[in-house]
C-alpha cells in the first residue's frame, strides 16, 4: 500500500476543490438521469452514450468553427441541442410506445440504443481519441494554497450551484415543472384532468437527455474523449441516482458529491485504487439506506 | 384457539384497526362483517402476520403470533385465503396447490427429486375435495375468476391449516358458484374440523354459515354474538344495516 | 394423468442424438467452427445459469456477469500463481464464484426489483475496479494471457470435449433443479413472493439459495472459458456483458429451459458471420434487441412454444 506521505493541508484542499468540480459534471449528467427514471420509470442506459455524444459534438462544432473561444461556447449551445433533438426523434419514434413495460424491458431497450450508437459515434468519428483545449480565458491555472488549479475546474466548480438552482426552480416553480412530479406520482390522474401526458414525458425525457449532452460538452476540454467514455459514466450516474433517491434533484446534487469528494480522496490517500473509494462509499450507503438517501418519487 | 386483543394499526395516521377485539373457538365457524373500509381485510392480514400491529396481542394456540414472519404463523397453522385473486398465474393448478403441500411437508429445500413425483396425494385430494380435479392441468392464470377464488381457497388448504381465514370468498362470484362454495366451507368444518374464519358482504351467506359473528365497524369491533343477536342489535342496525326495521 | 413427464422418451432421444452428433462433430469441422461450438456451449451455460434467477426466479440479476468473470479469474489465478495442483483450481473456482453469489446475495436480498439490480451492479462493479486496477496480481486492465491447460484439454478439440461434457453435466443439474421442489417453490416465489410467504415458505432464504446456485454454475462458465480462450481479462465482468447475457435469455425465451443455450448460440453465430462482412456487428444486435421487444417478448422459442400449445388447443377443441 502506497500511503502517500506527504498529504499535506494544501494538497488536502486543492484535491477537495478539484473533486468537487468534478463533482459538477456528475451532478449534470446524474440528474438528467434521474430525471428521466423518476419521473418516466426509465433506467435509461443510453444516457451514457449520450455524454459520449455530447463531447463528440463539442469537439467537432468547435473544430469546425475554428477551434477558438467563440467555436466553444458555440460547441457547448449546439451540442447539447443536438443531443437533445436525437432524443426528440427516438422518444417520438420509439419510446413513447414503451411506457407501460416493465423496467427490465425499458432497461434492455435503451441498451439497445446504447449498442446501435457505439458503432454509430465509430462510423462518424472514427476510432480514435480527440482532445479539445478549453477556450483561452480558462487555460492555464490559478495557484490555490499553492498548488496548480486549472482555471477551466474553477469555472465549472461555478456553474454546479447555478444548474443545480436553475433545475430546482425548473421543476418546483414553473407549470411544466409541477405537472411533471404529479405524473411521476400518478400518470392517470395527471392524464384524467386533462393534460396531455404524452408531451409531458417527451418534454421531460428531453431536458434529460440534453444534460447528459451538457455534461459531456462540458467535460470534452478536460479528459481524452474516447469511444468508451459512456460506459464508464453511466454506472457512476446510475449508483449517485440511487444513494441520492430517484427523481431527486438534490439527491443526485448529494450523491454527485460523495462521488466526487470519495474519488478526490482516493486520489490523494491510495492513487491506484482511487476509483475503488467511490464504489465502497455507494455500496456503504445502500447497505444501511437501500432506497436513496432523500426521498425518491417511487 | 385465537384470541385478538385490542389490536391497533395505522397507515400514516389513518387508523384502520382501532383496537378491535376477536375470538375464535376450536371447530367454530366465525364471521366478520362491516362495511366497506371497516378494516376487516387489515385484521386479517394482522393475523396472519402480513403486517404488523402497533399495539395489542394476538395469541393463537396460547402463543403470541403478533409480529411475525408470515411463513412462521403458517408454519404454525394459520392460512389466509385472499379477497383478491393471488395466485401463480404460471403454474398449473395442480402445481397452484402442490406447492403448498411441498411447503407444508417441509420439501422446499430438495434440490435434486423430480417435483412431478412428490406430494401427489395430498394434492389430488385437495382438488377433488374443491372440485377443480378435472382443471388441474389447466394454467391457473386462464381459469375463470370464479375457479381462481375457488383455487385460492384450495392453496391455502394445501397447508392442512388449523384456522382458515378466507377473505370475502365468493366475492365476483355467481349465485351457483357461490352456492358451491357455501356447501364447501360447511363440508370443511364438518369433516375436516377446520376452524373458519372469513368475512362477507353477502348477508345470507353469513347468517346461514356463520355460528358466531363480529361486526366491525370504523375499525372497531362493535359486537361479538350469535347471529340472531347481531340481528337484533341496533348499534349494528343504524352503522350497517340501514336504521333498525 | 395429474403429472406430465419431466421428459419423454421421445425428447430423451433427441437429446441422445443431439448429444451424439456433438461427439462427432469436430471430426469433421476445422479448428475454428470446433472452437466457436466451445465459446457457444459456455456462453450458453453462462445465461442459463442467469435464468435460473431470472425467467425461474423472477429476479432482477443485472449483473451476473462477475460470477462469470469470479470463476475465470479464481480458476486463472489458482493455475498460475499458486503452484497448487489443477485438478483443486477446477473446484475453487466455481466455489468462489458461488460464495460471491451467496454474499451479493445476503446484501442485496433484502430489496426488491429495481433497486436489488442496483446494489448488484454497485457491487459488481467494485469487483470489477478492484481486478482493473490490480496490476500486480490480477494483470489489470490487460488481463493474464497464455494460462497453462493440463494437456489433455490443453488442444482444441481437447477443450471442447471438456467444455461439452461439463455444460451437459451442468445442464441436467439445473434441469432437475427446476423440476425439483425447489424449483417449483422457487417459480411460485416468481409469480408471487407475498403468496409465497403465506404459504410457508422462507421466500428469502430460498431465493439467497437460488443466487447461490446461478453464482456456481456462472463460475464454472467462467471456468470453461479459460480452457478454452487461455486467458482472462476485466471485460469479463464488464457490465456490458451482464447485459448481452441478459439479451440472449431474452432472445431465446426466459421462461424456457433451453432458451437461453439457443439465445447464445444465435447471437454468438450471428456475431461471428456478420462480422466477416462489417465491423459494425453491435448496430445489428441493437437492432435485432429492438425488434425483440417489440414483436417477441417470450423469446424465439417461446414464441413457437406459444404456437405449439395453441395449435394443440384448437385440436383439443376440435375433438
Amino acid at each position: 500500500m502506497d500511503l502517500a506521505s506527504h498529504i499535506t493541508a494544501s494538497a488536502l484542499l486543492q484535491q477537495t476543490l478539484v473533486g468537487l468540480s468534478k463533482t459538477t459534471i456528475l451532478f449534470i449528467v446524474a440528474s438528467g438521469l434521474s430525471l428521466v427514471l423518476g419521473v418516466l420509470r426509465i433506467p435509461n442506459v443510453f444516457h451514457g452514450s449520450l455524454y459520449m455524444i455530447g463531447a463528440f459534438l463539442t469537439y467537432s462544432v468547435a473544430a469546425m468553427l475554428g477551434g477558438g473561444s467563440v467555436g466553444f461556447w458555440l460547441a457547448l449551445i449546439c451540442a447539447p441541442l443536438g443531443v437533445a433533438l436525437i432524443s426528440l426523434m427516438i422518444e417520438r419514434g420509439l419510446f413513447c410506445r414503451l411506457y407501460e413495460r416493465e423496467h427490465l424491458m425499458l432497461l434492455l431497450f435503451t441498451f439497445a440504443f446504447t449498442l446501435v450508437f457505439d458503432d454509430l459515434v465509430k462510423l462518424v468519428w472514427g476510432s480514435d481519441y480527440r482532445s479539445l483545449s478549453p477556450p483561452i480565458i480558462f487555460q492555464g491555472s490559478f495557484s490555490v494554497f499553492g498548488l496548480p488549479f486549472p482555471r477551466y475546474n474553477l469555472f465549472l466548480l461555478f456553474l454546479g450551484p447555478i444548474v443545480a438552482f436553475g433545475l430546482w426552480y425548473l421543476t418546483n416553480k414553473t407549470k411544466i415543472g409541477k405537472i411533471s412530479r404529479a405524473a411521476a406520482v400518478d400518470r392517470e390522474m395527471v392524464g384524467a384532468v386533462g393534460i396531455n401526458v404524452s408531451w409531458v414525458f417527451a418534454a421531460v425525457f428531453i431536458i434529460g437527455c440534453l444534460l447528459g449532452g451538457l455534461g459531456g460538452a462540458l467535460v470534452a476540454p478536460t479528459q481524452n474523449i474516447t469511444q468508451g467514455m459512456g460506459h464508464a459514466i453511466i454506472i457512476e450516474a446510475f449508483l449517485i441516482v440511487i444513494i441520492g433517491g430517484l427523481g431527486n434533484i438534490w439527491g443526485a446534487l448529494l450523491g454527485a458529491l460523495i462521488f466526487g469528494l470519495t474519488d478526490a480522496i482516493g486520489i490523494l490517500l491510495w492513487p491506484q485504487f482511487a476509483i475503488v473509494f467511490p464504489y465502497v462509499a455507494v455500496v456503504g450507503v445502500l447497505i444501511f439506506r437501500p432506497k436513496g438517501l432523500l426521498k425518491s418519487t417511487w | 384457539m385465537l384470541r385478538v386483543e385490542s389490536v391497533l394499526k395505522t397507515f400514516d395516521g389513518f387508523v384502520a384497526v382501532n383496537r378491535a377485539s376477536l375470538g375464535v373457538g376450536k371447530g367454530e365457524i366465525v364471521a366478520v362483517i362491516g362495511p366497506n373500509g371497516a378494516g376487516k381485510t387489515t385484521l386479517f392480514k394482522l393475523i396472519t402476520g402480513h403486517l404488523k400491529p402497533e399495539t395489542g396481542r394476538i395469541v393463537f394456540e396460547d402463543e403470541d403470533i403478533a409480529g411475525l414472519p408470515p411463513y412462521r404463523i403458517c408454519k404454525k397453522g394459520v392460512s389466509l385465503s385472499y379477497q383478491v385473486v393471488n395466485i401463480f398465474n404460471r403454474l398449473s393448478v395442480f402445481e397452484n396447490v402442490q406447492v403448498s403441500v411441498l411447503s407444508h411437508q417441509n420439501k422446499t429445500y430438495k434440490l435434486f427429486s423430480p417435483a412431478r413425483k412428490l406430494a401427489i396425494e395430498d394434492t389430488k385430494e385437495i382438488l377433488d375435495n374443491v372440485g377443480l380435479a378435472g382443471k388441474a392441468d389447466r394454467v391457473s392464470g386462464s381459469l375463470s375468476h370464479g375457479d381462481q377464488k375457488i383455487l385460492e381457497i384450495a392453496i391455502a388448504l394445501g397447508n392442512s391449516p388449523d384456522l382458515l381465514i378466507l377473505d370475502e370468498p365468493t366475492a365476483g362470484m355467481s349465485p351457483e358458484e357461490t352456492s358451491v362454495t357455501i356447501d364447501l366451507i360447511k363440508r370443511l368444518n364438518a369433516e375436516l374440523g377446520l376452524t373458519i374464519l372469513f368475512c362477507e358482504h353477502d348477508m345470507e351467506l353469513v347468517f346461514s354459515v356463520a355460528q358466531r359473528i363480529m361486526v366491525m365497524h370504523q375499525g372497531r369491533s362493535i359486537i361479538e354474538a350469535e347471529p340472531d343477536a347481531v340481528k337484533n342489535n341496533e348499534r349494528v342496525q343504524e352503522a350497517y344495516l340501514g336504521g333498525p326495521e | 394423468m395429474f403429472e406430465s413427464p419431466v421428459i419423454s422418451r421421445k425428447s430423451l432421444g433427441v437429446v441422445i442424438i443431439v448429444l451424439a452428433i456433438l461427439f462427432i462433430l469436430p471430426s469433421f469441422l476445422s479448428r475454428f467452427y470446433i472452437y466457436l461450438l466451445a465459446l457457444i456451449f459456455v456462453t450458453g451455460l453462462l445465461a442459463t445459469s442467469l435464468n435460473m434467477v431470472l425467467g425461474y426466479g423472477g429476479m432482477y440479476q443485472f449483473h451476473h456477469a462477475v460470477f462469470y468473470g469470479v470463476g475465470a479469474y479464481g480458476f486463472a489465478l489458482m493455475l498460475t500463481k499458486t503452484g497448487l495442483s489443477p485438478l483443486l483450481a477446477f473446484i475453487v473456482g466455481p466455489i468462489v464464484a458461488g460464495l460471491v453469489g451467496l454474499v451479493m446475495g445476503i446484501i442485496c436480498v433484502r430489496l426488491s426489483k429495481l433497486y436489488f439490480g442496483m446494489l448488484q451492479i454497485a457491487l459488481g462493479s467494485l469487483v470489477w475496479a478492484i481486478v482493473f486496477r490490480w496490476y500486480s496480481f490480477t494483470g489489470g486492465d490487460d488481463g493474464i494471457h497464455g494460462i497453462p491447460m493440463p494437456s489433455l484439454i490443453s488442444s482444441t478439440s481437447g477443450s471442447y470435449y471438456f467444455t461439452l461434457i461439463v455444460t451437459a453435466v451442468c445442464l441436467v443439474a439445473m434441469y432437475l433443479i427446476v423440476n425439483s421442489p425447489f424449483g417449483r417453490v422457487f417459480q411460485a416465489i416468481r409469480d408471487n413472493p407475498e403468496r409465497s410467504e403465506g404459504i410457508g415458505v422462507n421466500v428469502k432464504r430460498h431465493q439467497l439459495i437460488g443466487l447461490t446456485i446461478a453464482g456456481f454454475f456462472g463460475g464454472v462458465a467462467g471456468l470453461l472459458f479459460v480452457t478454452v480462450e487461455g486467458s482472462v481479462f476485466p471485460d469479463l465482468m464488464f457490465w456490458t456483458l451482464s447485459l448481452e447475457i441478459l439479451i440472449m435469455c431474452l432472445l431465446g425465451g426466459w421462461f424456457t429451459f433451453l432458451g437461453p443455450m439457443l439465445g447464445a448460440a444465435i447471437i454468438l453465430s450471428l456475431r461471428t458471420f456478420i462480422g466477416i462482412y462489417t465491423e459494425y456487428w453491435t448496430i445489428i444486435l441493437g437492432i435485432i434487441l429492438m425488434v425483440l421487444i417489440f414483436f417477441l417478448p417470450e423469446g424465439v422459442l417461446g414464441y413457437f412454444l406459444e404456437k405449439a400449445k395453441a395449435r394443440g388447443k384448437s385440436a383439443a377443441a376440435e375433438e
